[in-house]
């Protein structure tokens, strides 16, 4: 199992969940979070930031931005599908669509039922 | 690549990530959580916070980083008082820019 950390845009959470979900990927957890990247935040209405230029140094700058971070658990074999998905989904091509990570998942528990390992997920 | 997940006193948290910044470390996910310690919270008085305020930082390092990301974190976000928060460091097999679908950090 791999848990695939997505931080995207939140306007694309939904486009990100119905895109999921047709593929058969209907869970998910999604948490509202400020973050920044490598262009550190917004530098005010500049609109190719320039990495020199702290954003925190401008006013009117923004020094996080708010961003979705959607965590999805799937066996090993669907991660390739999902990272695909959620990057084609994302794509704006403007700086700041975010970021995938995945994580290997040590084991997996479902309360209700008791079920242990892949077919908890 | 390793997922450093510090939970740090919301007051500190800016400091940290400031640090991390001069360092080069800029790209990081600032959370607001909720928790506690082995303390339990903390009894002022008559009243027991069994949930207490804390900033989560979560960012994706190379492995040969942590360690300088550490005692920057260490450096920061220290007081010597219960409470100054835990750090966790998990691997991460890979890592994806959503923009140009290019691998790696």
């Amino acid at each position: 199992m791999k848990e695939i950390i997505a931080i995207i845009r939140p306007r694309k959470i939904g486009e990100t969940r119905n895109a999921l979900e047709q593929l058969g990927f209907p869970s998910m957890t999604a948490t509202a979070v400020l973050g920044r990247g490598a262009q550190r935040g917004i530098a005010a209405e500049v609109k190719h930031i320039n990495p020199d230029l702290l954003a925190p140094n401008h006013a009117g700058g923004m020094k996080y931005i708010p961003k979705r971070l959607v965590s999805i658990v799937v066996k090993n074999v669907d991660v390739a599908t999902v990272v695909k998905t959620i990057i084609e989904v994302n794509q704006t091509s403007q700086v700041g669509d975010g970021k995938i990570f995945v994580c290997p998942i040590e084991d997996a528990f479902r309360v209700r039922t008791d079920e242990r390992g892949e077919s908890a997920v | 690549m390793k997922m450093i997940r510090a939970i740090l006193r919301p007051e500190t948290a800016e400091l940290v990530a400031e640090g991390l910044a001069e360092a080069g470390f800029v790209s990081l996910t600032k959370i607001n959580v909720f928790g506690r310690g082995k303390q339990k919270g903390i009894t002022v008085g008559t009243v027991h916070y069994d949930e207490l305020p804390k900033t989560l930082l979560l960012m994706v390092v190379e492995d040969a980083n942590v360690d300088t990301v550490l005692k920057l974190i260490h450096h920061k976000a220290y007081t010597g008082n219960f409470g100054d928060g835990k750090v966790f460091i998990t691997s991460v097999e890979e890592a994806y820019t959503v923009r140009t679908g290019a691998k790696g950090l």
